[in-house]
């Protein structure tokens, strides 16, 4: 299709990333889609990917043994909590919404 | 009676030799009436002969087969037209983020909306929780206290009563070298001396006995080995040569050298370090610092000789007038530098310690020309940009945070540790560790605000900023009558180990406890804070 110039963004995806990016100690935001590849993200390249592939295959694994145990359940989040920070994962179909937070002690 | 039975039963099986048997025990039977139980009688022999071979017999046949005739037909082939081609690997380009065409938009749109307010909610949560207040996780066996694990040394330079005055591990961490010499003459010295290299993963050390021994015709003041290449080493001696060695050629050891041109170190040598060349990043030069006022880098070419790349020379005239130094006496215009430390941050930042006990910001990028009088191939450039406030007595030795981008600590005579921040020439903590000379420091490689210093009393104390800005957290006794340790590093790759290195001319391998290898939460954090509330 022709267009007279950009597509527009629709703002709603970069406010919320900007609102969640904002908060308390967060580090770093980024969205992954159902491949692994990140999409948005507001960390450099090279810890983006790292994060995306590894964090992508530990979702895709968190949520096969929820459904092995009880194949009714399915996964609604993920947290990883290490000695420096917190990672949290939205798992869904398509995307993967990953926030990494340094919580406050 | 029973005997005689018998008898009659064995006969038609045609053995004579049972038959003999059995007459004479017979025969004994009826001799004197009542057959003696326990009477010694000889019996004659027996044997019994083969009978299966008769029987049977060998029947031989001769048989013989061949293959049949092999048909072989010869061809020729030959190419006509060939065609060339080239492969070459290219750097991976680094994945980046692919712009979404638009109509995927609207998906993500309605995705983020969706998960936006768990988000925020756990964020929230995590924000206020103290579910994880002191909760520590134990993933590695807990060592509580420092335990020496080798206490290596080379018996014939022991006798000589050398000291180790450098040690070094190599870039695998497995092989610790050290370098014998003499710190206390202060004489032109034609003493013999040492580079001895033990490597610790091998089974079957003996401590005594260093897997290999380069013998060096003077005193080596410093060593570093090679940031790649896990068996060269390079030393600086007392005469002003630099050489680099490759250990793993005991016979034939020597590498390059610098031999003993204008070019050279006047002085000793005190520091040498191996630095990446700007353009190949995969080869490295050797850069070494001596007491007349030179910090040369040498590069290795052909012939094993090591050639002046780049020059620099400190001259009083040219110091940063920041802070006021004490007037040096008439007719010495050089300014001797003992120790250098590289910035890890910024590769073209370098920290000198001097003889008059002030450090120096230098760099390698500087342009303006030294007005040193020493003769030199190459142009010589003063490179000191900041002079800091001095020490009490000469800097023995100086080390750049791998934490923090601005500072860093420096060791000299007067006991007294200081810690500068890169910003500012007064120093942002003085620390007295003794009341003898300190001989190193070294930031630890994983714990932000751990160092260690050497002392001249003979202990290796081991400073936590975290828990004491006071007093050393632990005090290592390494020699039993007070004699001082010289060196020390860690072990960058096994971060538990610290090799330390003393005048009695033994080098110890000590494994430190968990709390000195295991970073905490929020250690680089801590740092900062403190690099900026000290300098307030």
């Amino acid at each position: 299709m022709l267009g007279l110039g950009l597509p527009q963004r629709p703002p709603l995806v970069e406010e919320t990333l900007k609102r969640i990016q904002s908060h308390k100690g967060v580090i770093g935001t980024m969205v992954v889609n159902a491949e692994g590849i990140p999409i948005r993200t507001t960390l450099d390249n090279s810890t983006t990917v790292q994060y995306a592939g590894l964090l992508h295959q530990l979702t895709m694994k968190a949520r096969s043994t929820v459904r092995d145990i009880d194949p009714q359940n399915d996964l609604t989040f993920l947290r990883i909590r290490s000695k420096k920070h917190e990672i949290m994962v939205a798992p869904d179909k398509e995307y993967l919404l990953i926030v990494i937070q340094n919580p406050c002690e | 009676m029973a005997t005689r039975a018998q008898l009659g039963q064995l006969s038609p099986a045609g053995s004579a030799g049972a038959e003999a048997l059995a007459t004479g025990g017979a025969l004994s039977a009826e001799g004197p009436g009542r057959p003696a139980p326990l009477q010694d009688e000889t019996l004659g022999v027996a044997s019994v002969p083969s009978q299966w071979r008769g029987v049977q017999g060998i029947r031989r046949e001769t048989k013989s087969c061949q293959t049949a005739s092999i048909a072989t037909a010869e061809k020729a082939a030959q190419t006509r037209k060939h065609v060339d081609a080239e492969v070459q690997t290219e750097a991976p380009v680094p994945v980046s983020a692919p712009s979404v065409s638009p109509h995927d938009d609207p998906r993500l749109a309605a995705f983020l909306r969706r998960v936006e307010a768990m988000v925020i909610r756990e964020l929230n949560k995590n924000w206020q929780s103290h579910a994880f207040d002191g909760f520590e996780v134990n993933w590695t066996e807990q060592q509580p206290t420092v335990t020496c694990l080798h206490t290596l040394g080379y018996p014939p330079a022991q006798g000589e009563g050398l000291h180790v005055t450098s040690v070094s591990w190599n870039t695998t961490g497995s092989v610790v070298a050290c370098a014998y010499g003499r710190l206390d003459d202060g004489d032109w010295s034609t003493l013999k001396s040492f580079v001895c290299a033990w490597n610790l993963d091998r089974r079957g050390l003996n401590p005594r006995q260093p897997s290999a021994v380069v013998e060096v015709p003077s005193a080596v003041m410093c060593l570093a080995f090679h940031p790649a290449q896990p068996s060269y080493i390079a030393g600086g001696l007392y005469s002003g040569e630099v050489l680099v060695w490759d250990m793993s050629h005991p016979e034939d050891p020597l590498l390059w050298r610098t031999g003993l041109t204008d070019d050279t170190h006047t002085d000793p040598v005190y520091q040498v370090v191996w630095l990446p060349e700007p353009r190949h990043s995969h080869r490295f030069q050797v850069l070494s610092v001596a007491t007349d006022g030179k910090v040369l880098l040498w590069q290795g070419v052909g012939a094993g000789r090591l050639q002046l790349t780049e020059g620099f020379a400190l001259v009083v005239q040219q110091l940063p007038k920041n802070t006021k130094l004490k007037k040096p006496p008439r007719g010495e215009t050089e300014v001797g530098a003992t120790a250098v430390a590289f910035s890890s941050f910024d590769p073209s930042l370098f920290v000198l310690g001097t003889e008059g006990g002030f450090p120096l910001q230098c760099s390698l990028a500087a342009e303006e020309a030294a007005l040193a009088r020493m003769p030199s191939s190459v142009p010589l450039r003063a490179p000191a940009r900041l002079t800091f406030s001095p020490h009490g007595g000469p800097i023995y030795s100086v080390s750049c945070s791998p934490f923090h981008r601005n500072l860093f600590l420096s060791a000299g005579t007067d006991g007294h540790i200081h810690l500068y921040s890169m910003l500012q020439a007064q120093p942002l903590a003085s620390l007295q560790l003794s009341h003898k000379y300190l001989f190193a420091v070294r930031w630890s490689p994983v714990r932000p605000l751990v160092f260690a210093a050497a002392s001249g009393e003979g202990d290796v104390q081991l400073f936590d900023l975290q828990k004491s800005s006071q007093k050393p957290t632990v005090s290592i006794k390494q020699t039993q009558d007070e004699s001082p340790v010289y060196c020390l590093e860690f072990n960058h790759q096994q971060t538990q180990l610290l090799a330390a290195g003393d005048a009695k001319g033994t080098v110890k391998v000590w494994q430190l406890s968990t709390e000195f290898t295991e970073q905490g939460p929020r250690e680089t954090e801590d740092l900062e804070q403190l690099a900026a509330e000290v300098a307030t």
